[in-house]
């Protein structure tokens, strides 16, 4: 088996932010053995350092600049750069766009990554999730799911 | 006469929300103010009425870069109100605890958010093509310090495991053994931090500092000292608000500090220095004559390698308290709250964190006073950036605010926590 890390980012008490945390709860105890699942907040540096050893990436994180809240994009790094116009949110002086583009500059970046990254409206200190994101919680876990088949799979046949 | 406004927005690569306003008439800097416009946070009021046992992990919330200076100076205070010392391994393990932290901020400082100024790039990304090396290096440094910072902390981001009296857990010897070998590997890189940041260009300026620190007996200061100056200051801790003053100025959300009698003052790696290089090992001053620097470095831009070079001592300090090491029977000194005032402070990353608290009889906080050092280097920050644009005042603007950008991340600012991008609009009359 391929090592494998489902990553989810962000700070359960900024709102829609919250979004990472919460998939990574109905996350817990479900996926395979053999797949590592962290949640986080934070400097994005230490990503950097997660990821270290792992050969594939799924990364779940709540992103700014959409206009439709809850709106799930998935994007594989092996077919497309991250959308510019999506602002991944950090309250530190690196977020996962920046983070990425370093690791893949210093070849720290697994081999496979895969975002997965729902359209937010509210990340203010304090603020309660908005409906539209909350309802994509069990959607996209259910997606990392199979993505997580999907990729070990094709470890399988490669 | 020819009116000019330059504003920054937005600053990039600093720790918070701030922005610059720049106005020049006929060539003359007429202002130059940092503008922090992130909203305040109300620490000093929601601690009123919270258990003192409570407070080292409510602090540890104001700065996810240096959550340990606010924890030793706020634990410190609560010894000092209950009339308790905290010493020997305890004592030392909150020095190691300490050290991490000056490893990891200073070298994220340093490596990813100051040297692509010195080297000509918009940002760390740009420069690791380049510079792979030097980023790989200063990343492996970080993570040094959060290694310290999670086995002394329980995590490297706002630790849990400070309390008053000491710590909830400490480690065994042979748990700090792996960490030892990892700061060997981390104080080669911060020496060779040091001599890569002592070739870089430095515009030439000089300046006049108050320098402000705090200076013990027989140690470079990190978590106890009196306060001195290179003027005549020189008092307990508990006398800083006879010496200094906070105000409110209309640009800022945070308070500006001052020297009662003269004004602007610096805290930070620069005050630290200047105050405490004899205090500094053998080892560390010869590092420091390689790089450039004499006992006394008052060039702003230099600071960036006054800053590599407390990372290296950091790291060999680090491996001093480790050899010493021995595991302390309890993990805390016990506490009898009573009512009174508890100073404490210590040298964060930037600079002196003061602090002061009233307690009830049961160790309720009163109120509370939190002094980070941010807010005493803006006066100095917005002089040093009318000393940078007055000689360049008719450059193009893009020049301009390039270099009063870099001023202000001379100081590694932690306004608090963000910083994505950065717009510029200039007036011109």
């Amino acid at each position: 088996m391929r090592p494998l890390l489902v990553l989810c980012l962000g700070n359960p008490d900024r709102g829609d932010d919250g979004f990472g945390p919460a998939v990574a709860e109905v996350l817990d105890g479900t996926l395979p053995p053999d797949v590592t699942l962290m949640a986080r907040s934070g400097d994005m540096l230490t990503m950097l350092e997660d990821w270290a050893g792992f050969d594939a990436l799924i990364c779940v994180d709540a992103a700014g600049g959409g206009d439709r809240p809850g709106r799930i994009h998935r994007i594989d790094l092996a077919e497309e750069d991250l959308p510019r116009d999506m602002a991944f949110l950090s309250s530190h002086a690196f977020g996962l766009g920046e983070a990425i583009a370093l690791a893949r500059t210093l070849d720290l970046a697994p081999a496979d990554i895969v975002v997965y990254a729902v359209e937010g409206q509210r990340f203010d200190g304090g603020s309660e999730m908005t409906p539209p994101v909350a309802a994509a919680i069990g959607p996209v876990a259910e997606r990392i799911t199979a993505e997580v088949a999907r990729l070990q799979e094709a470890a399988n046949h490669a | 006469m020819t009116t000019k406004t330059i504003k920054v927005d937005y600053l990039a690569r600093v720790e918070g929300e701030g922005a610059l306003d720049l106005h020049i008439e006929g060539g003359i800097v007429k202002t130059a103010n940092l503008r922090i416009f992130e909203p305040p946070r109300f620490y000093e009021a929601f601690l009123q009425g919270r258990s003192h046992i409570e407070l080292p992990d409510i602090v540890a919330r104001i700065c996810g870069i240096c959550p340990v200076a606010y924890q030793m100076s706020s634990v410190q205070a609560v010894e000092n109100a209950f009339g308790v010392k905290v010493e020997g391994q305890l004592r030392a393990l909150r020095r190691l605890l300490y050290c991490g932290e000056w490893i990891e901020s200073h070298a994220l400082h340093v490596v990813m958010l100051h040297a692509p100024d010195f080297l000509g790039y918009p940002d760390a990304i740009r420069m690791a093509e380049k510079h792979g090396d030097v980023v790989r290096k200063g990343l492996a440094l970080k993570k040094t310090g959060n290694a310290i910072l999670r086995l002394l902390g329980g995590r490297e981001i706002h630790p849990v495991n400070v309390r008053p009296g000491g710590f909830y857990k400490v480690p065994t010897r042979a748990e700090l053994a792996p960490l030892a070998e990892e700061l060997k590997q981390a104080f080669d890189l911060a020496v060779d931090l040091v001599r890569w940041v002592a070739t870089f260009d430095f515009p030439d300026l000089e300046r006049d500092y108050e320098f402000v620190a705090m200076r013990h007996p027989d140690e470079y200061a990190i978590t106890e000292g009196r306060l001195v100056s290179n003027r005549d200051i020189d008092i307990d801790i508990a006398d800083y608000e006879t010496e200094f003053e906070e105000r409110h100025v209309a640009h800022s959300t945070a308070l500006h500090a001052l020297v009662k009698r003269r004004g602007a003052y610096l805290v930070g790696p620069m005050a630290r220095y200047a105050l405490n290089y004899d205090r500094l090992p053998v080892s560390i001053r010869g590092l420091a004559k390689e790089a450039g620097l004499g006992p006394v470095c008052s060039n702003p831009f230099r600071s960036i390698v006054v800053r590599a070079l407390e990372t290296a001592y950091a790291c060999e300090e680090a491996l001093r308290l480790i050899a010493d090491y021995e595991q302390p029977e309890s993990a805390a000194v016990p506490l009898e709250p009573r009512a009174g005032t508890g100073f404490g402070c210590s040298e964060a990353p930037r600079g002196i964190c003061w602090h002061r608290y009233d307690f009830e009889e049961d160790g309720t906080i009163r109120t509370a006073r939190i002094v980070p050092p941010t807010s005493q280097n803006q006066p100095s920050i917005e002089e040093d950036l009318a000393a940078v644009a007055a000689p360049i005042a008719s450059e193009p603007d893009d020049v301009i605010r390039h270099l009063c950008e870099q001023s202000i991340r001379n100081y590694d600012p932690c306004i608090s926590c963000s910083a994505h991008f950065l717009k510029l609009s200039v007036h011109r009359a």
